[in-house]
């Protein structure tokens, strides 16, 4: 039966870019949680071709929205109709699984967020300053080094019998401390959990400074897979951490909400360019312009020799040239 | 021909040059200012500062490489001090010594002390000095420091009215104060040469305006506010920046037309990190006006940035939606 009305969310991360498809009332049908690999547009594609691959001609998408650091380059390729932040999308996902929430930990590739929220509206916010330590893509370095597959590495923390002190402040000195305990001789479990600890230790310095962590507590985002960082949070916050169910997919979910909204009420058609995508061939050129000592480096987004939008420069002489993002010569 | 005086485009530059570039035009000097910040400028002075200095340190280094080969003198006075009891940072008042020792091939550097710590020391003593290198005739210095005087009281009444200086100090970024129901009003407060300089800040002025902000920034309230509100604080604080920095929060948080507020900080700044914390407590003890604070640093990534004051601005609006009693989703 042809699914009446779906609508499709995306989140291009740094470490993961993630597809959700949900149904009128809101309901996932579908969730992808593919690895960027340093390429968002083959993630894209391959996301959408395996989307595509699944429905076929069964749904019909009425809306989309895209997030994630790659939103405008993601919405570029698919045409969508939302282009939104992270932390609202994430809030909105967040609220839709768990209503009352009021704390959100959000811990992905290379940002760490925590949003409070207070009678249903986002209420204070704060992200990671410079370092990515303790995020995602640090943990995957760090499981990599001990060739130990992520998906495994939070488990081991479990088995620890005491957490060894591995600094948190930064990636480096974390790295550095933990290679000499190992040196001296600590199990890897037991480094492991200290590494957990610390990681922590940060976030709740680094973004909870100041904040009241109120309970119902949710903890999304890629990292959340990782069990030993779940029960370093409980410990140190005295509290239970719900996991919600698509913890992995938040943004990409709270993304297609949005354009659920968005959309139902409105009469217009969406931007969306369907499943087809696959189909063409998109290259990214980049060039230094000198037209001035800023020297910005320019990307150019082509799709079959059509120029869809380039992005990069400061005075935008550039990316004016484009402003439609492409979405006519794609068809519409 | 004249003498060139170079200016870098940088630190105090955003705060005095209309007094400056007044003074030295007075006494018949031509005054060079470097370009904008860019990415050449950026390069430029973190290849050759010290690795521990802050960025704006650096960019400053930058900007003398940039002036050096086309002027007679450059101007880079020590401010020690330049209000009674008052501080400013350190490094701002060693500058002079930190670009003899790391650029080589420099013009004769304008250096004179401006310390007005102590009572009594006086800024026209610094004006005859620094006047000294270009024009001999005394009077003639004086008369072109009190008509600088008057430009430079004309330029920060303008600021006060709501004008945001652009990347060049002389051309307005917004002549008119919009007073329109629909902007959301954010106060915004950092070191002048973070907010006006827009390569360093990634166009933060023109992002947020772009998205229906009205900017007040601190340099907007003025010293009668300022100090009346300083006064108030546990300590004295004597910094100069911090001074008005808490000063204009506590003020922006009794104000009850401030949405948000954005306190812009430099990596690795030493007064940034106490003024901030300071700023931030005053702002969650005494109200519930979102808060939020943008460290700039050498990344060029925009993305961060944009995702910041994105969510800022929608978490800003959502709020005030709802305490408008309208659904949140609708």
């Amino acid at each position: 039966m042809r699914e009446k009305g779906c609508y499709l969310g995306i989140d291009v991360g740094s470490v993961s870019t993630n597809l959700v498809i949900i149904d009128s009332y809101g309901n996932i049908l579908e969730k992808l949680y593919l690895k960027t690999g340093g390429q968002p547009i083959k993630a894209i594609r391959s996301g959408i071709n395996i989307l595509a691959d699944v429905f076929g001609q069964s749904i019909d998408i009425l809306g989309a929205g895209t997030t994630g650091s790659g939103r405008q380059l993601a919405n570029v390729i698919i045409g969508s109709d939302i282009v939104k932040n992270e932390i609202t999308s994430h809030a909105v996902a967040a609220q839709k699984l768990v209503p009352n929430v009021r704390t959100i930990l959000e811990i992905g590739g290379q940002d760490s967020k925590i949003i409070l929220v207070r009678n249903g509206v986002v209420y204070d916010f704060a992200m990671n300053t410079v370092c990515a330590a303790g995020t995602g893509s640090f943990l995957d370095r760090q499981a990599s080094r001990l060739e130990i597959p992520i998906e495994e590495f939070g488990k081991y923390a479990l088995s620890s019998t005491l957490a060894v002190r591995i600094a948190g402040r930064c990636a480096v000195f974390a790295e550095s401390d933990m290679i000499h305990k190992q040196q001296t001789g600590h199990s890897i479990e037991d480094i492991i959990n200290g590494l957990c600890e610390a990681l922590v230790r940060n976030y709740m310095n680094n973004l909870a400074k100041g904040k009241e962590l109120a309970e119902p507590i949710v903890f999304q985002g890629g990292v959340a897979a990782n069990q030993g960082i779940v029960a370093a949070f409980e410990r140190e916050l005295k509290a239970k951490i719900i996991i919600p169910e698509y913890y992995d997919v938040m943004g990409a979910y709270g993304a297609a909400l949005m354009a659920r909204e968005k959309m139902r009420h409105k009469a217009y058609k969406t931007n969306f360019v369907g499943f087809d995508i696959s189909k063409k061939d998109y290259k990214v050129s980049t060039m230094e312009c000198h037209d001035c000592s800023n020297m910005c480096e320019l990307i150019k987004i082509i799709s079959d020799d059509v120029v869809l939008a380039r992005w990069g420069d400061r005075c935008g002489k550039w990316s004016e040239l484009d402003r439609n993002y492409g979405q006519v010569s794609l068809g519409h | 021909m004249s003498i060139k005086v170079g200016i870098p485009r940088s630190l105090f530059y955003y705060q005095m040059y209309p007094l400056w570039q007044t003074f030295f035009e007075e006494l018949g000097a031509e005054v060079v200012v470097s370009e904008n910040t860019s990415k050449k400028i950026l390069d430029d002075g973190v290849r050759i500062c010290v690795d521990e200095a802050c960025l704006p340190v650096k960019l400053f280094h930058g900007h003398v490489i940039s002036l050096k080969d086309r002027v007679d003198y450059l101007f880079i006075p020590r401010m020690t001090s330049i209000s009674k009891g008052e501080y400013i940072c350190p490094k701002v008042g060693g500058l002079p010594d930190m670009i003899r020792s790391s650029i080589k091939g420099l013009p004769e550097i304008i250096d004179v002390e401006i310390n007005l710590r102590k009572s009594g020391s006086s800024e026209l003593e610094s004006a005859l000095d620094i006047g000294s290198y270009v024009c001999k005739d005394g009077r003639r210095i004086k008369r072109a420091y009190i008509k600088a005087l008057d430009k430079f009281n004309e330029y920060k009444a303008d600021v006060e009215r709501g004008f945001i200086p652009g990347d060049d100090i002389n051309r307005k970024r917004n002549i008119y104060v919009v007073k329109n129901s629909e902007l959301l009003n954010i106060a915004i407060i950092g070191h002048p040469y973070n907010l006006y300089d827009s390569y360093v800040n990634m166009n933060l002025i023109s992002k947020l305006r772009g998205d229906g902000i009205n900017i007040i920034t601190h340099e907007m309230v003025s010293e009668e506010i300022i100090n009346s509100y300083a006064d108030k604080l546990n300590k004295k604080v004597f910094w100069n920046f911090g001074r008005k920095a808490l000063g204009s929060v506590r003020h922006f948080v009794e104000r009850n037309d401030i949405k948000g507020i954005i306190f812009v900080v430099s990596f690795g700044c030493g007064i940034d990190a106490f003024i901030g914390d300071l700023a931030e407590r005053i702002v969650r003890r005494n109200s519930s006006i979102p808060f939020m604070f943008i460290s700039l640093d050498e990344h060029s990534g925009e993305a961060g940035l944009d995702t910041r004051l994105e969510a800022f601005t929608d978490m800003i609006r959502w709020r005030s939606k709802n305490e408008s009693n309208f659904s949140a989703h609708g």
